[in-house]
Formats: C-alpha cells, sequence, structure tokens
C-alpha cells in the first residue's frame, strides 16, 4: 500500500493532487493540489472565473477532473461518488429542488436519499429559520432558499460541511441567519468546512485556513493569522523615482507612484526592511499592516502585472 | 465585543484582547466562569476553533484557567495580570509611534513634544495639564 491508503491519509478531509479541470479549449483549474485537515475550516477565496465552483464541483463528483485525483474523507470521489455524498452536506451555488414541492416534501424527499438523515435536527432549523413547512419552493426569497438548502446540507449529520458562495446577494439580516445556522452546526459537531466566496469577512468568521485561488491556480494556502503575521506591506521612498532592479526575496505585488514605492513581501521578516533600506536610492522605509481583504487584491493585482 | 474583519490583527487576539479588557474592568471576576466556546462562537459570530486559539492564549498568560468539564473560569491574579498585559500593549503601540518618528527623522525633544500634545488633547479636561512651555 502507498501513500493513497485510507488510513494513512485520515488525517486529511480534502486532498487534491495535480487537479485539472478543462473545458473545451479554456482550463478552468490548473495543477491544483490542496489539502485540509479534518476539524479545519477552509475558506477558498477568488475572484469570479478563478475556479472555485468548478473545483467544488469536482470535490462533490459532479465534475470529473481531467487529470490528477481528489479524495475526500479518505475516499476516492472518482470510485465513490455515493459514500462521499453521504458523509459530505453540499450547499450547491444553484439549487435544485423542484419549484412546485413544498418545504416539508423537499426534506421527505432528502430524508429519504441519506441513510443518517435526523428528523430532530432538521425540524430545529427550519423552526430556527422561521422556514414554513408548507410554503412552495417557489414561493421562497432567494435567503429562505439558502437556509433551506444549509437544513437539508446538515440534517443528515455529515462530517463535513461543503458551501458554494452560499452568502453571495443575501441581505445582511439572512447572511447572519446562515452564518449562525453554519456556527452552531459546527460547534455541535466538530465539522470540516470548505466555503468559496468572495466575501473577506465571511472567511475570516468561518474559515481558520484561506486558500487563494486566481485563474485556475492556487496562489497561496496558509493558516489566516500566519498570513496576516507572515505577509506586510512595506512603504519606502525612492530617491530617484526608481524602483531597485534586486528585489528582497517574497515579493507578491510592487507599486512605484512618483518617489513612493509600495512593495508587499511574504515571509516577512525584520531582516527584509534593513535589506530594502540599504538599497542605493532608498530613503525611509516603514512597514504598514494590511488587513486579509488588501493582501489578496495586492496577490491579485501581482498576478495580474506578471502575466 | 465587536470584531473588525478589516484590521491586520487576527481575529483571536481580538477576542483575546476584548476579554482582558473585560477582566480588567471588572466585567468576570476572578473565580468566575467565562462563557463558554459555543456561547462566544455565536455570540460573536467567529468559528469556535479561532475562539479556542484566543482562550488557550489566555490560559497561556495565566489569565484564565479551565475546570475539567466545568469550563473555563478567571484566574484569582486575572485582574492584575489583565492589566500587566494592557500596558505591555500600550508600550508596543509607543514603540511603533517612536519608531514611526525615528524614521521620518524627528529628534528626541520633537517626539516628547508630541506625545505630551496628544496627552494633553485626549485627556478628559482638555487643558487641565499645565503646559511645559509655559512653564519654563
Amino acid at each position: 500500500m502507498n501513500s493513497s491508503d485510507p488510513k494513512v491519509s485520515s488525517g486529511l478531509a480534502i486532498e487534491l493532487n495535480g487537479v485539472a479541470k478543462r473545458f473545451g479549449s479554456t482550463l478552468a483549474v490548473e495543477d491544483l493540489s490542496l489539502s485540509v485537515k479534518r476539524g479545519s475550516t477552509f475558506g477558498l477565496i477568488g475572484p469570479n472565473g478563478a475556479g472555485k465552483s468548478t473545483t467544488i464541483k469536482m470535490l462533490m463528483g459532479v465534475l470529473n477532473p481531467t487529470a490528477g485525483t481528489v479524495r475526500v474523507l479518505g475516499r476516492d470521489v472518482g470510485d465513490e461518488p455515493e459514500e462521499v455524498r453521504q458523509r459530505v452536506g453540499y450547499v450547491p451555488e444553484m439549487h435544485f429542488m423542484d419549484r412546485w414541492m413544498s418545504v416539508s416534501e423537499v426534506a421527505g424527499f432528502c430524508r429519504s436519499a441519506y441513510a443518517t438523515w435526523n428528523d430532530e435536527i432538521c425540524r430545529d432549523m427550519l423552526e430556527r429559520f422561521d422556514l414554513d413547512p408548507h410554503k412552495k419552493v417557489k414561493q421562497l426569497s432567494k435567503g429562505m432558499l439558502v437556509k433551506l438548502s444549509l437544513v437539508l446540507a446538515v440534517s443528515h449529520e455529515p462530517e463535513m460541511l461543503v458551501l458554494d458562495e452560499p452568502m453571495a446577494g443575501l441581505d445582511p439580516v439572512a447572511r447572519e441567519e446562515f452564518l449562525d445556522g453554519v456556527l452552531r452546526s459546527v460547534c455541535e459537531r466538530g465539522q470540516t468546512v470548505l466555503l468559496s466566496t468572495h466575501s473577506l469577512d465571511d472567511v475570516q468568521r468561518i474559515a481558520d485556513t484561506v486558500g487563494f485561488l486566481y485563474s485556475g491556480r492556487l496562489l497561496v494556502q496558509r493558516n489566516i493569522d500566519e498570513l496576516l503575521a507572515g505577509t506586510k506591506r512595506i512603504r519606502a521612498t525612492l530617491v530617484n523615482g526608481e524602483a531597485p532592479d534586486k528585489l528582497p526575496a517574497g515579493v507578491v505585488w510592487q507599486q512605484v507612484e512618483g518617489r513612493d514605492w509600495l512593495v508587499t513581501v511574504a515571509d516577512f521578516t525584520p531582516d527584509i526592511v534593513q535589506e530594502i533600506d540599504s538599497l542605493d536610492g532608498i530613503e525611509h522605509v516603514e512597514i504598514i499592516d494590511v488587513g486579509l481583504e488588501d493582501l489578496f487584491k495586492d496577490f491579485v493585482k501581482g498576478q495580474r502585472s506578471a502575466s | 465585543m465587536e470584531i473588525d474583519t478589516r484590521s491586520h490583527i487576527p481575529i483571536y487576539l481580538q477576542i483575546a484582547d476584548g476579554i482582558r479588557d473585560a477582566v480588567a474592568s471588572g466585567v468576570y471576576l476572578p473565580g468566575e466562569a467565562l462563557p463558554s466556546l459555543r456561547t462566544l462562537s455565536l455570540e460573536v459570530q467567529v468559528n469556535p476553533n479561532t475562539v479556542q486559539k484566543a482562550y488557550d492564549e489566555l490560559a497561556r498568560e495565566g489569565l484564565i484557567y479551565a475546570r475539567r468539564g466545568r469550563g473555563l473560569f478567571v484566574a484569582e491574579k486575572g485582574e492584575t495580570s489583565a492589566k500587566t498585559s494592557a500596558q505591555q500593549s500600550v508600550q508596543r503601540a509607543f514603540q511603533d509611534g517612536i519608531r514611526a518618528a525615528r524614521a521620518a527623522g524627528m529628534s528626541e525633544r520633537e517626539v516628547r513634544r508630541a506625545f505630551t500634545a496628544a496627552l494633553d488633547d485626549s485627556s478628559p479636561k482638555g487643558n487641565s495639564r499645565p503646559k511645559r512651555e509655559s512653564d519654563a
């Protein structure tokens, strides 16, 4: 047996290895490797079209990868898609529910599809979310539909939750209710969570680890606290208005405006400041602390200017 | 407790600071129980792993301690050590300020003057403190 033995890899909830997905001539996901530990909460961040949904659909066995392997909870998704679906709670981007069914009919339909369905959880959550069991799906607002989708995803007591941009387009009240529902479920059962989003607020509330996805490639995968501590923006004055030829290691993005030079570096250490300070034509070096949103933007801008 | 997700300060440290402040100001007294992971997680809307990390940090500092199966409690010397950590974080903020002033080429005298002016500005009664310049 090799390292793909389920017993060996049981500490990981998600393992993607060299995964690619091609649609015709478009490469939606490119050489993606990613691992998420059991019990950890992972946020996949990226602009629209970065490949977040494609990645999630491959995790759930909805799409097959063009190359690479996808393992979820120790199982190969391609080999055992049903096993994976039984153990994962999935809130998809698009909700496939019969518009003419009532809320209770939809719940009954899902109940029959899962061996571990728990009626009590379902009932409690419908009540908490103020979802009327007699209402038809077509009468539900966007917020109610997403909340119903979460009820269905957690009622079979899954080991992991996979949430595909669930909070996009929700009003603040519905968003808060949804967040509360996810946190309650995680508090009760210590589930692993994978959330895709472009809200840096949502991701910091739900996730402890993030991955930045851009153009089908993973730029960073790191614990959020370490990322914040290890990435800094440095501002320096350029005497001649020209950035130095030799840059310090780990530059994520840089910009020169007049004599003002901004440079964002990963794996920051005070030595980097000294290094920059000692370069020719540089004055007044200072460190600027930045939040996750600005860090993410710097990574994306850095990629854009490199391509 | 408000969490600022735009800040560069990790959320677990923001939560730890919030609890430290609450202990220093007597919201939670020595020997009293702190909110459970679940309660605090839902209250501040942050995942329980992050809240756990904040509690671990405070336990490491000796501000709080865990009693098996009964939750987390404020340590007997909790109030004093909360004040000590508050002083340390103030000192760190001053050091940052001084570093920025040095980088901008300010002299020690100018830094002192700037500090006194800032303190006068923020004191509750405005000009209640005599100004150094007029003393001389």
